[in-house]
């Protein structure tokens, strides 16, 4: 599934609070502390007076209405250069595609954010991204929320479309690194299976749909539970399932629980936070159906197929992840410094259905999509960023994912494991404008992962592919990313 | 009822004697308040909406990171006159326009005068005895006597042998080294301007700085 990275800043914040970029961001996306909390309280800090203004006979706001809406258009632009030119998917080999490829735009959003009412704010983004070449809607949160007079209590409700988009703080999901929306070999088109990582990282626009409470107390504690469903544009879910399950590879079965659990202390110029969270999901594969019925059904039937059946009643992948993320900042006059990351524990049961051992019925591909039955995915990441003056910053980022080899859902030997690092420099010569150059080294890229690996399915005509590296997918990456 | 804005009451007064009635009326007509325009919030609810984001969470004026004043205890005419020169953006260093350009921006004048009386009420911050006696003692022979080449002027000569200040002139006393020093660095360098304070540190150096600001976080009025 492909899915855009969370907007990096946004200045209809500015324009609504009269505040510049640094008062919410280090480096952003991340945030600062006075930042976290503007997200806490629903983004609806304003210094602007209402334009129009209503209320009722007890008092309430029944309307309020700036006299500007808070539109931004945000565009990201990138130019990649690959240290070996792919293998050409739609040719036999010795064919290649180019080793650069220039996103203009990578890619383009409308965003409206701010404050919606006294207590509700809200930030909702339509996008055309350049790698899927179509507009969609992107990152959503809805948010009402209040407070005490005196900050101990804030407390909300968030309605948003990606899994981990509402954190304040950045060391996991949506936030990994890299923020900017690069092209990797992994997902410009040419690549097999695409990067492995925990299903925490991946639910995000045109997937999925949640809405969550949460209470931050004492201005340290953060208590959230969310529940996420499918939400997938142009399929009416339950009707038409098997559209959902086309367009993402696969959807959420029911609801997916979501707990997330932080604490935060600053002292001077530091900030740190140490948090948990923990994610149950039943995701149906592109060959399983959704149906609670047909499940049952099936059940009935002893999960036996029809001839004529091309999905797989009841089947699913039972996705149990548990994280563990930190950030600590830095924020004095001149410098900020940031450590961040996650380490993320993803155990994956699969039904008999998709496992080749216990595999009992045909499926569109005509054979069961994994070895085993249990599979564990482990992600470590972490990142160390510097900005200087709020001009000069950049950032070392190191992630390493490994799990259990399963050779038929991943190919070759099985294994998921894949290691890279990604150095970015940045030049933000105003804060709404920021260049990069970023370089991506990778250590593994094992099996699918790579588009160089010829067990790969997409080259089934090739002879082989000599002298592969991990190295080979090396990228380097200059971008430009505004917004106003 | 929340209090009308001065302008609002002019344009009200000036509607009923259009229509005929005397301004004696007046005080009978209840008009419907405004409650959301941050600017016409009593004042304890714009400090819990907006002012302890930064100054403090529970709305004690301590703020915690030194990039923002602790604002506790401060002299109520002092945070007055800065709030109506931070509206007017007539401070220029970069946190006044990064923070307070826009926080300011809507402020009315009784709203300044209401939020400088209540940080003045909120109890102040103590100093505390610093972990480098040598470079306070250093500190203290600047802040009480200055430097004499190049010249320095003594703080103390405005704002008190214990840092209390008066009035327009600022309370020292418990604020955070970091940001005085900022300050000094910006009323040195002229980023922050004010005639009186860019001549009185305008031989200033790092040094200065450090050990004047050092002593300065152990005063208690």
């Amino acid at each position: 599934m492909l899915v855009a990275r969370p907007a990096l800043a946004i200045p209809p914040f500015a324009r609504q609070t009269g505040l510049a970029c640094e008062a919410c961001h280090t480096l952003p996306p991340e945030l600062t502390p006075f930042g976290r909390r503007f997200k806490l309280n629903g983004y609806v800090l304003t210094t602007r007076p209402p334009l129009v203004n209503d209320i009722d006979d007890k008092k309430d706001n029944t309307l309020w209405l700036t006299d500007l809406p808070g539109i931004a258009v945000l565009a990201q632009m990138n130019y990649s250069h690959y240290n070996r030119a792919p293998p050409d998917t739609g040719q036999p080999y010795p064919a290649h595609a180019q080793s650069d490829t220039y996103q203009f735009p990578d890619q383009f959003s409308l965003a409206y954010a701010g404050a919606v009412s006294d207590h509700v704010g809200a930030w909702m983004q339509l996008t055309y991204n350049g790698q899927s070449g179509s507009v969609g809607v992107d990152n959503i949160d809805i948010r009402y929320t209040d407070h005490t007079l005196d900050n101990q209590w804030v407390w909300g409700i968030t309605a948003n479309n990606y899994l981990t988009f509402q954190d304040v703080w950045n060391g996991i999901g949506s936030y990994t690194i890299p923020n900017f929306n690069t092209v990797s070999l992994y997902n410009n088109g040419v690549a097999g299976a695409g990067t492995t990582g925990p299903i925490l990282n991946a639910l995000g626009p045109g997937v999925v749909g949640g809405i969550g409470a949460y209470v931050f107390f004492n201005d340290s504690l953060y208590f959230e539970v969310s529940e996420y469903h499918s939400a997938v544009p142009g399929g009416a879910s339950p009707v038409v399932d098997s559209v959902s399950l086309a367009a993402n590879g696969g959807a959420l079965d029911r609801f997916a629980p979501y707990a997330r659990i932080a604490y935060e202390r600053d002292w001077g110029y530091h900030s740190a936070e140490i948090g948990a969270s923990a994610l149950y999901a039943n995701w149906i594969p592109s060959n399983g159906y959704v149906s609670r019925q047909q499940q049952a059904a099936a059940a009935l039937a002893g999960n036996t197929y029809t001839p004529s059946q091309t999905f797989n009643p009841g089947a699913i992948e039972r996705y149990t992840d548990l994280s563990v993320d930190w950030q600590y900042q830095y924020n004095g006059q001149h410098n900020i410094f940031g450590l961040l990351g996650h380490v993320t524990h993803e155990r994956q049961q699969n039904s008999d259905q998709l496992v080749a051992a216990t595999f009992t019925g045909s499926t569109p591909s005509g054979s069961a999509i994994y070895t085993n039955p249990t599979d564990t995915l482990t992600q470590f990441l972490i990142t160390g960023e510097y900005f200087r003056d709020r001009h000069y910053g950049g950032l070392v980022s190191f992630t390493r994912t490994t799990g259990t080899y399963d050779p038929l859902a991943y190919g070759g030997n099985g294994s998921p494991a894949n290691q890279y690092e990604t150095f970015e420099l940045d030049y933000v010569p105003w804060l709404n404008v920021r260049f990069l150059l970023q370089y991506d080294v990778y250590q593994v890229v094992a099996n699918n992962q790579s588009p160089f690996n010829l067990s790969n399915a997409n080259f089934p005509n090739s002879p082989g592919f000599t002298n592969i590296r991990a190295g080979n997918n090396n990228t380097w990456v200059l971008g430009l990313w505004m917004d106003y | 009822m929340n209090k009308l804005k001065v302008h609002q009451l002019g344009t009200v007064v000036l509607a009923l004697a259009c229509m005929g009635v005397g301004t004696s009326g007046a005080a009978e007509i209840s008009l419907p308040p405004v409650p959301t325009d941050p600017s016409q919030l009593p004042a304890r609810q714009l400090v819990s909406f907006a002012c302890s984001k930064c100054h403090g969470v529970s709305g004690n004026g301590v703020s915690i990171s030194p990039i923002f004043p602790i604002l506790a205890g401060q002299n109520a005419v002092y945070i007055e006159g800065q709030l109506k020169l931070l509206r007017q953006r007539g401070r220029a260093d970069p946190h006044a326009r990064a923070f307070m350009w826009g926080i300011s921006r809507g402020l009315s004048d009784e709203e300044i005068s209401d939020l400088a009386t209540y940080f003045e009420s909120q109890p102040a911050v103590t100093g505390k005895p610093s972990n480098n006696p040598a470079l306070a003692a250093k500190g203290k022979e600047i802040y009480e006597n200055g430097v004499e080449e190049p010249k320095v002027v003594k703080c103390a000569q405005c704002h008190g042998d214990v840092g209390a200040g008066t009035n327009n002139v600022p309370r020292l006393a418990g604020q955070h080294k970091g940001y005085i020093a900022l300050q000094l660095h910006y009323y040195h360098t002229g980023v922050r301007e004010n005639k009186l304070m860019n001549r009185n540190v305008k031989n200033i150096t790092d040094d200065q700085i450090e050990a004047v600001t050092e002593y300065i976080s152990t005063l208690t009025p």
